[in-house]
């Protein structure tokens, strides 16, 4: 399939000095891409290491500020959606962009419906009929007839996403996270097929997390890291072991700075707490100044568990007691009053309003403290968050910026400078640095471990395994709604601690038993 | 930290995947099924104590008092269908009744200076649609929320109405407006069957061609429907345009009706609204359908009519209807509520 | 993390952006001047004191009160549209009361109670079932309406004698405060104190935020089901506050009545928003819109214009300031 001359490969796309940057942040900063045609190439790269913007760019939905944009050869300056449809270039989105009250044959045709000969009508037999064949012949299953797409699983509309793109009989095929939200045998079912299809001669571009998925899949990898490529080389003569180099800065040590733990009285005892279908009998204890790590798969309970602390889910079972007080119907604001404070992990939707100002979001949560006579004291409440804005050192244009011009980082520092200014005493956070830069990364691990110097309780839950052995004293690890293990953060190795959140040490000891 | 550490990290599975937010299909059959029993226990409590309730006649009669409703219905079902689902943010056609209103004016006042019914009949369906293209404009090209912009439209629109007609009834007789008053076939009234053919190829081009699939990727997802290459600001254009016509059409029948016009054609607005999305809970996917209004419009015609037939005030009608429209969503909100 | 976070699921409400210039905020105000002098220049009749008075007595008062229910409402995130029935209600049992000889005082919190009441329906429909205020209201609306018409026999006025009505009746239709017309002057009072309340109070801090967004309201401790459901109890004790002078000024109950002013309480609000940087309801800007609406509606006639040039030239208006501001905003 390649062009054997080295000097001038067979590329199929190639990008070059790709800039892009959004309100003054620089996303892309010159990255490149070189995709050789009818090979599988994997992209990977922290989060906000450019990836989603450089794919982005190529769907047409975003117009880089600067670069060249070669298609099979070709310059593309003015890429649009439909132009990039018109190239060939399809997209599997996670379970997305399909529309939930259609049919699996409408969801697969809508744009291109086949009508009935001679009419203006849908053909919905003969839709249903294509559905069926293309989705047999490459998954060798079938969607039964009329499903809606709203009543399928997670795995099943990722296929309806994949057919779709197939019939379009597309020339590159990106893969977005793919495996994300499936379980085992779906994904080797799906490497199986992206297989099939680069041998039909379908360039695949593969985009994920998991790096031993590049390494078994993918031909070439290009690794981007701030915005930038830092490399693009053959899989074959790769470890996923070097491409983790070649994605961190170096010197990512530094950002766990050492904590003097002084420890005080306990604040917050969870016992034998339940949520039914969730988790079972979670008991623990949390003292001042400590940093309790939790981390746990999807669906492992930890979430919710975390959720329940502040009074967002109802305990079917169990206590929790806040400073020896026996809480009984705990809601958000029952939890405030405790000094409870939780940081979601769902930031836009949950965590910060955009379309209020820095100042709304910061004190939002105590506005009683700014009240007299339940007016507002409002240069008090300036003077506030213009500290806090200094302390935590928000990038913005001051008080009154809408929340929604500041970068992510940013934005999360004020979702935390509202439990500042509530002064709340026992913080519940929860990936606290999901879709944060490494620079705000470094300062909030800072201020995490400065809060619990001064005295608070913090519980972070987090997949980000580095970072809560980093930041934690000890860590729960949660399994199938269970606390199965409680880990010292200073003896714990990431893969220790991956193998106990995977629960391979329970299937291998059931393998022996078996 | 380790280079596998990092390595490891990755490996994990990020704890975002969506929650499955609608119903599922138990709650929306339940609420289908229960729609429908109601339906067709108010029809049977009808047909068992009202005299005459079940001929023939009085069922074409209910049908043809209800074309204007109905056709008015079903323009609003378009409108929302390309709207999507969120009636503020979403897709709204509040000038339709005031439109209907001024195309009954228009088509009466060509008649009254002596031009023919065709000449009529266009200049009434022309109305309606330029008044479509306005709010389309406003819509699509100028980008205000159509809750407002059809709101000032209306104001407009039942403006005009009143500086042609003084606010009188404008009287109109027409050999075309006769034959739609008093003509008949089986003992359907001309009206009933207008807005019956007119009903059927709106469900046709709605349910069963492309653009009518492609109206509802507009509306319910538009992101999806940009990713399929679908021209998205065109087809909610085509929406209010077609809402237009719609009301031109209810504007002609109107007129046969009545013999003339109405100083109070305003107020049909609000029950076009409730009649529309009411019938979104005869769809099995809980989504804005033609049949799903023709029989939300045939279910209000009925239930007036019963109410007339056993001598009950008709005016607990909007009550009952009222009712429904909290009965029917609070039952969907709760349903839902239960299975996430 | 999906490489797509930003792709919006369906129905998701546009993003309010910051108005990159003034000039969309200036539309609102150029246009009440603009208008106020054409007039002036147009008609003779419109620049003398009694005319003024009659603006604002006539054309704002009433509607100004109404259109502030409504902007607690769409503040709170959502649209009544039954401010109309809270008039009504509370114009019926003000009526009703008074006509069988109960002080004016004990009608008067009557008429309020029955405002309330539909306020409290809104509000558990929407705040506890969950229903989307539009839909809430809209059945609200058609269930007061059958209401009234059973109360009414089939929607009868029920008026009040020429002789023999209270003083205190009286004074709240037609006398005056410090020589300012009572309806005017609870309306100036009601729209100082509640946009004084809503723009510097925690509560208006409060229901701004649930408008703007309610889940990150929630998981800020914000009593979410609890504020708008006083958001829509006040709107209709405001509504049922028109309701009563109402029926003071006009010594009579037509059933549904109060709809008359739903339009127009929409459109001034939302007239209103293009006043506000972040294009938020407030209560100043709905009072301009009010206030251009109601120098419209009286220039024409004044204009010796056709009566009922009125309407579209509000239309039109409406329309004009609403595009200017959006194409602006963009």
């Amino acid at each position: 399939m390649s062009d054997p001359s080295p000097a001038k490969p067979d590329l199929h796309l190639d990008f070059s000095g790709v800039s892009k940057s959004f309100g003054g942040a620089l996303a892309l900063d010159g990255a490149s891409l070189a995709v050789r045609r009818g090979t599988v190439h994997g992209i990977v790269g922290q989060n906000g290491a450019g990836k989603s913007t450089l794919i982005k760019i190529l769907a047409g939905l975003h117009k880089p500020d600067a670069g060249t944009l070669l298609v099979d050869g070709v310059s593309q300056p003015h890429l649009t959606p439909a132009l990039a449809e018109e190239l060939g270039i399809h997209f599997i989105h996670q379970d997305r962009l399909l529309v939930r009250s259609f049919t699996v044959g409408e969801a697969l045709f809508l744009g291109r419906e086949p009508r009935l000969p001679g009419t203006p009508f849908l053909d919905r037999r003969r839709m249903q009929r294509e559905a069926d064949a293309v989705i047999n012949r490459y998954f060798g299953l079938s969607i039964p007839n009329g499903r809606l797409i709203s009543e399928l699983s997670t795995a099943e509309r990722q296929i309806v996403q994949i057919t779709r793109a197939l019939i379009g009989k597309p020339a590159v095929l990106v893969f977005d996270e793919p495996t994300a939200a499936l379980v085992r045998r779906e994904a080797d079912l799906l490497f199986g097929l992206i297989r099939r299809l680069r041998d039909e001669g379908i360039t695949i571009l593969y985009i994920s997390h998991y790096l031993n998925e590049i390494e078994a899949l993918c031909d070439d990898v290009t690794v981007l890291r701030n915005g930038r490529t830092v490399a693009a080389l053959p899989v074959a003569n790769t470890s996923a072991r070097d491409l983790a180099r070649l994605m961190i800065d170096a010197d990512l040590k530094e950002l766990f700075p050492v904590r003097t733990i002084a420890r005080g009285e306990t604040v917050l005892e969870v016992d034998a707490l339940s949520l039914k279908g969730r988790y079972e009998d979670v008991s623990l204890t949390l003292v001042k100044g400590e940093v309790l790590g939790i981390t746990g798969l999807l669906g492992s309970g930890a979430k919710e568990f975390v959720r329940t602390l502040f009074g967002l889910e109802a305990a079917s079972s169990g206590e929790i007691r806040v400073r020896g007080q026996r809480v009984k119907s705990l809601k958000p604001p029952d939890a405030i009053g405790r000094q409870l404070a939780l940081v979601p992990e769902d930031r836009r939707g949950q965590g910060v309003a955009l379309d209020l100002s820095v100042a709304e979001n910061t004190t939002l949560s105590s506005l009683g403290r700014f009240s007299r006579f339940s007016f507002l004291a409002r240069r008090a409440e300036k003077a506030a968050v213009q500290a806090l804005i200094q302390r935590l050192q928000v990038k913005t244009s001051g008080p009154d910026a809408l929340l929604g011009t500041l970068s992510g980082g940013n934005q999360q520092k004020v979702a935390i400078a509202k439990w500042l200014s509530a002064q709340s005493e026992i913080y519940l956070l929860d990936e606290p640095t999901v879709g944060v830069d490494v620079g705000s990364k470094a300062e909030i691990y800072a201020l995490i471990n400065e809060l619990a110097e001064k005295g608070a309780a913090v519980i972070v839950l987090s997949s980000d395994l580095p970072e809560l052995i980093g930041l934690s004293d000890r860590i729960l690890v949660f399994f199938r709604g269970q606390v199965i293990r409680e880990l010292s953060a200073a003896s714990v190795t990431p893969d220790q601690l991956l193998a106990e959140a995977t629960g391979s040490h329970i299937r291998e000891e059931l393998a022996h038993v078996g | 930290m380790s280079v596998e550490a990092i390595d490891l990290t990755l490996d994990l599975p990020q704890a975002d995947a969506p929650k499955a937010q609608n119903g599922g299909p138990l709650a929306a059959n339940l609420l289908r099924a229960g729609s429908l029993l109601v339906f067709a226990l108010v029809f049977l409590f009808f047909s068992a104590t009202a005299p005459f309730f079940l001929t023939v006649g009085n069922i074409g009669n209910v049908i043809g008092q209800s074309a204007v409703l109905g056709v008015l219905s079903i323009g609003l079902t378009l409108v929302l269908v390309s709207g999507g689902p969120n009636v503020v943010t979403g897709g709204i056609d509040l000038s339709l009744a005031a439109n209907a209103g001024l195309s009954a004016v228009v088509y009466a006042l060509i008649i009254q200076a002596g031009y023919s019914d065709a000449v009529a009949i266009l200049g009434a369906l022309a109305t309606g649609t330029a008044i479509g293209a306005v709010n389309a404009i406003a819509v699509v090209v100028i980008g205000i929320v159509p809750l407002l912009s059809t709101i000032a439209v209306m104001n407009v629109v039942a403006g005009v109405d009143l500086v042609l007609t003084q606010n009188t009834v404008i009287p109109a007789s027409s050999d075309v407006l006769t034959l739609l008053s008093s003509g008949s076939l089986f003992t359907i009234p001309a009206l009933g069957i207008v807005f019956i053919l007119f009903a059927i190829a709106a469900a046709l081009v709605l349910q069963f061609t492309p653009l009518g699939l492609r109206l509802y990727a507009t509306g319910e997802f538009p992101e999806a429907a940009k990713a399929a290459g679908l021209p998205v600001r065109r087809l909610t254009a085509f929406s209010y345009v077609a809402a237009g016509f719609c009301g031109g059409l209810a504007g002609i029948l109107s007129v046969a009706y009545l013999s003339g016009t109405s100083t109070g054609s305003g107020e049909m607005l609000l029950p076009v609204v409730v009649t529309a999305l009411l019938g979104t809970i005869f769809s099995r996917r809980l989504v804005p359908t033609i049949p799903g209004t023709v029989l939300s419009t045939l279910f209000v015609g009925f239930l007036v009519n019963g109410f007339q037939l056993l001598n009950l005030s008709s005016t607990l009608v909007s009550g009952v209807q009222g009712l429904l429209i909290l009965l029917v969503v609070s039952a969907t909100t709760l349903l839902r509520k239960e299975e996430i | 993390m999906s490489e797509f976070a930003t792709v919006s699921p369906a129905g998701s409400p546009p993003r309010i952006r910051n108005f990159p210039s003034l000039a969309p905020r200036l539309a609102l105000p150029l246009a009440t001047i603009a208008v106020f002098a054409a007039f002036s220049v147009v008609s003779p009749a419109f620049l003398v004191p009694t005319n003024v008075l009659s603006i604002l007595t006539n054309n704002f008062a009433l509607q100004a009160i109404i259109a502030l229910a409504m902007t607690l409402a769409v503040t709170s995130g959502g649209i009544d549209l039954s401010v109309g029935t809270a008039v009504d209600f509370a114009s019926f049992a003000f009526v009703t009361l008074v006509l069988a000889g109960q002080p004016v005082p004990v009608a008067a919190v009557a008429g309020l109670g029955a405002g309330l009441v539909v306020g409290l329906f809104n509000g558990f429909l929407i705040a506890v079932i969950g229903i989307s205020p539009f839909l809430a209201t809209l059945g609200t609306l058609f269930i007061g309406r059958s209401i009234q018409q059973q109360l009414t026999n089939g929607g009868n006025p029920v008026y009040l004698p020429q002789t023999g009505i209270p003083d205190a009746f009286r004074f709240l239709g037609h006398g005056s405060l410090f020589g300012v017309p009572v309806t005017l002057a609870v309306a100036v009072l009601l729209l100082a104190l509640f946009g004084l309340y809503l723009g510097r109070s925690s509560f208006g801090r409060t229901i701004i935020a649930i408008g703007t967004q309610p889940v990150v309201s929630r998981f800020s401790g914000l009593r979410v089901a609890r504020t708008v459901t006083i958001a829509y109890g006040l709107a209709a004790l405001v509504a049922a506050i028109a309701g009563i002078l109402l029926t003071a000024t006009v010594s009579v109950y037509i059933p549904n009545s109060g709809n008359a002013f739903l339009l127009n309480a929409i459109g001034a609000t939302f007239i209103g928003t293009t006043l506000s940087p972040l294009r938020r309801p407030n209560i100043p800007g709905t009072a301009l819109g009010v206030l251009l609406l109601a120098i419209v509606a009286n220039g024409l006639l004044l204009s010796g214009l056709n009566f009922y040039w009125q309407q579209v030239g509000t239309g039109l208006l409406i329309f004009a300031v609403l595009a200017f501001s959006f194409l602006r905003g963009r």
